[in-house]
């Protein structure tokens, strides 16, 4: 019989990289599956058109070229290489090359800088400051131009050079000149003088080709790369007060989280201790209704909670959500089930040198569930930062106490109607960050989790 | 906790301790939060602060029908409310909006543009102001029919010559489609008004008669003559999208465009004018896209409330919206407004989709179909034009069948 064993040796083996290669490549389509949306989405956030057909990888705020000169521009413009603006003494030289075919004269094109404000969306409320008032375009001179081939037709690149400034105001006057935000710029050719590269690419062509437009020619390098991340920032303001709606949301979304976890630690600890180790009457039956509670859908009792925090005068205030979210049920069966598992002779042990139960429970048995409270947080954490239902039905209407999930539906309703979707990816990236965060740092406790027995020590 | 009840005393202490009455509104969230919170700030509270009064904004993120109803149900509702044409017959006779007629004069509505009030009257009372609206034109890139050395449309185009235009742009450009076809009754129902024809015949059924298909087959025949492409072949969702991307030559659409293509392509040389009419009936058709102001039945302070609406819809606050090219106005008297008269692209814009509903809009239906859902009484339509548009039914099988489902949805 030995040559059947060596076959089934070598049988196993190959089933043993069969089965490997099974599980690999599960997880690589996975991973695939699960990052390849994430990143065309990601993609999507930095392009001017984030619905473009066909998807391209390659567009001009990634190309390292448009981020040294964005980055030049923006320190050019108000000394500001990050986020660019355009302020009294600035001087922007900018070049466009366009390529004229043969049999036809190379036309100077006309540079503007036009007025330009939001159309739709929250920056259609706000008079934003124009750079047109205040900027100065050199005469558009040519500076090169040589005989060359695009594609199939003979002809000739030229190369024009212009400069935009700001000249600084009578140093007398009372009142100084402001910066603006953006330097909006347009440059037109008569059609079939085609554009090619300038010194930083254009947003948008527009016009069959005629005008290259940009949002500013001096946007420092997030103003270029990010430019939808800064708009988060700097549209989505509340129109009275003029304060960033997105770090008041982030800001709410913290203090929900972070109080309703600590609530959350507390009771479901607390709970689950007094469930597992207290002597109570009618424990078996109190345990059975929280197992029934974890049983009934949230959106069947929201409306009796909905009335409860009505007549409590918490609608629209944050301290309803917390109020709503501080205890789960679940919560409270996780952690039963880990007292459970603490063996008890440490208790004994503790009540042998003294300490009476709530010493126990806060100096002894809290600090051993560590690992436990730690899922517990991550996962409170996590479900509060993504929670959108609640916050709809607690903070409808009221845009100072949203959380980041209402804003994010707030920037559909604001944006999305006019097809600004860069907008909206980029806020949702935005608010991805801080759960990231929290990931990266609480990982630990998501591999140990619960299973971590306090025997070890 | 302590710090709880004390913050729940004090927002409790806070909500008690006014005198003055508090009107409360609801609406949609998103911009209209931003918008109507600074009305109330600038115009609104202001005209109504001598009275005692003081009017609140909330506006709804998401499913705003949803949680009106809700909210009508609960007695949670606001005081005032926006209603959509869309689904404004159901809430009319569910018995919880407070008719207007008792508050306002005839005088006070006449004001209103009279297509526009009707729309929103159910029963021979009127149960909303509306707040602003919208209907149809066509906007058409004046770069494109330049290129192709077409006259631009204007408003004594009729189908045929309308389409003709279309035909002759996409032809020379190759690359630019006339208009990007979207299977929406929402636009194709336009045309379907042109010839007379209407969603609901005298004993409420809804025929697709041969004024119908002759709108039908028009509005399908673009794609196939080589006038149009399908919205969706050109990635697409909408035909503000195409015109925006230089990937059509008109598109039909509302004045909200404006600030879409103010964003998108700021540069555009585009012109605006009105829906080609029926070579038949020589009639233009549109739809009113409206939403009002509606009182809740149930309101404490229905008095109070109706003094903010007058607030709300006084020339004052339509004038606010208007300048800031925020919405078109209500009120008739405002189509004088200097905003109108401009001789830039927004301009034109705002003044044909005001004149849409008007007389010169021709045969002009709010945008509502009686009691029922106006999704579910489109849906067979709009299934219908994708149907021959894509070339998979015929326009007699597609119409049939939709016929046939209709007559499921209305008894």
């Amino acid at each position: 019989m030995e040559p059947r064993r060596k076959f089934d040796e070598r049988y196993l083996a190959r089933q043993r990289w069969a089965r490997a290669g099974w599980v690999y490549g599960t997880m690589l389509a996975l991973g695939v599956f699960f990052i390849g949306p994430f990143y065309v989405a990601f993609l999507g956030s930095l392009k001017d058109n984030p619905l473009e057909w066909p998807f391209r990888a390659t567009f001009a705020q990634v190309l390292p070229k448009n981020w040294a000169a964005a980055w030049k521009l923006g320190q050019q413009g108000a000394g500001n290489p990050l986020l660019g603006g355009f302020a009294p003494g600035a001087v922007i030289p900018f070049e466009v090359t366009y390529f004229v075919p043969a049999g036809t004269e190379p036309a100077t094109p006309t540079v503007t800088v036009p007025e330009r404000r939001a159309g739709a969306g929250l920056g259609a409320i706000f008079d934003e400051v124009q750079a047109s008032q205040y900027a100065q375009v050199s005469p558009v001179e040519e500076v090169s131009r040589r005989p060359a081939r695009v594609g199939e037709q003979d002809g000739q690149i030229v190369t024009y050079r212009f400069t935009i400034s700001y000249p600084r105001g009578d140093p007398t006057a009372s009142e100084e000149l402001p910066t603006t935000p953006r330097l909006p710029l347009d440059v037109e050719a008569p059609r079939g003088q085609v554009f090619l590269t300038a010194t930083l690419d254009p947003n948008r062509l527009e016009r069959r080709g005629r005008v290259a437009s940009w949002d500013s020619a001096a946007p420092g390098f997030l103003g270029y790369t990010f430019k939808n991340y800064v708009r988060v920032f700097r549209e989505a303001r509340d129109p009275n007060t003029g304060s960033s709606f997105f770090l008041r949301w982030t800001a709410n979304s913290f203090f929900v989280s972070l109080m309703a976890v600590l609530v959350n630690l507390l009771f479901a600890s607390l709970a689950g201790y007094a469930l597992a180790r207290m002597y109570l009457p009618g424990k078996g039956l109190l345990f059975a209704l929280i197992i029934l509670l974890m049983a009934v859908p949230q959106q069947a009792m929201f409306i009796s909670n909905y009335l409860v925090l009505r007549d409590l005068s918490l609608l629209g205030s944050l301290w309803g959500m917390i109020v709503w979210i501080g205890i789960d049920m679940a919560k409270v069966f996780l952690m039963k089930q880990f007292f459970e598992a603490v063996p008890r002779e440490i208790e004994e042990a503790a009540l042998i040198d003294g300490a009476n139960p709530i010493t126990t429970f806060f100096r002894i048995i809290l600090p051993m569930a560590t690992p436990a409270l730690g899922a517990l947080t991550i996962m409170t954490f996590q479900g509060i930062w993504n929670e959108f239902f609640k916050a709809a039905v607690v903070l409808s209407g009221q845009q100072g106490s949203y959380t980041l999930p209402l804003g994010l539906s707030f920037f559909r309703s604001a944006y999305g109607v006019a097809g600004d979707w860069g907008m909206m990816l980029a806020s949702a990236f935005l608010s991805m960050i801080p759960i990231i965060i929290l990931f990266v740092v609480f990982q630990r406790y998501f591999v140990e989790g619960v299973s971590t027995s306090a025997l070890k020590g | 906790m302590k710090k709880f009840w004390l913050a729940a005393l004090a927002v409790a202490g806070l909500s008690t301790g006014l005198a003055q009455t508090v009107v409360k509104l609801q609406g949609f969230g998103g911009n209209d939060t931003a918008i109507i919170s600074s009305l109330l700030k600038e115009v609104v509270n202001p005209a109504v602060e001598k009275d005692g009064i003081r009017a609140e904004y909330q506006g709804i993120e998401g499913d705003y029908k949803a949680a009106l109803l809700n909210a009508l149900a609960a007695g949670t509702a606001g005081d005032l409310f926006y209603v959509d044409i869309f689904w404004s017959e159901p809430v009319f006779a569910s018995g919880k909006v407070e008719p207007l007629n008792a508050y306002f004069t005839q005088k006070e509505l006449g004001v209103f543009v009279p297509s526009l009030l009707n729309a929103f009257s159910f029963k021979g009372k009127i149960y909303g102001l509306p707040k602003d609206f919208n209907t149809l034109a066509v906007q058409f890139n004046k770069d494109l029919f330049d290129e192709a050395g077409v006259k631009y449309p204007n408003q004594a185009d009729t189908w045929d010559t309308f389409k003709a235009k279309l035909k002759e742009v996409q032809t020379k450009l190759k690359d630019v489609a006339g208009l990007c076809v979207v299977a929406d009754f929402a636009r194709f129902g336009a045309f379907a008004y042109a010839t007379g024809w209407k969603p609901f015949n005298a004993q409420g059924k809804t025929v697709l008669d041969a004024n119908f298909k002759r709108a039908f087959q028009w509005y399908t025949s673009l794609v196939k003559d080589g006038a149009g492409r399908y919205a969706q072949d050109l990635g697409a969702g909408w035909t503000g999208q195409c015109i925006g991307e230089e990937k059509a030559a008109v598109s039909i659409e509302g004045a909200w465009i404006g600030g879409f293509l103010k964003d998108k392509a700021p540069n555009m040389k585009f012109g605006t004018t009105y829906l080609p009419l029926d070579p038949v009936t020589k009639q233009r058709g549109n739809f009113v896209y409206t939403v009002s102001w509606s009182m809740n039945a149930a309101s404490k302070n229905k008095q109070a409330a109706a003094k903010v609406l007058k607030a709300l819809t006084s020339p004052e606050a339509q004038n606010w919206i208007l300048t800031r090219g925020l919405a078109l106005p209500s009120r008739g008297a405002l189509a004088s407004s200097p905003v109108f008269q401009r001789a830039d692209k927004t301009g034109e814009l705002n003044r044909v989709v005001f004149n849409g509903s008007t007389k010169q809009g021709g045969n002009v239906l709010p945008f509502k179909f009686g009691a029922y859902d106006g999704g579910d009484w489109m849906r067979p339509i709009n299934e219908a034009l994708q149907a021959v548009i894509t070339g998979k039914k015929s326009v007699d099988q597609a119409i049939a069948d939709a016929q046939a489902e209709i007559n499921k949805l209305v008894k």
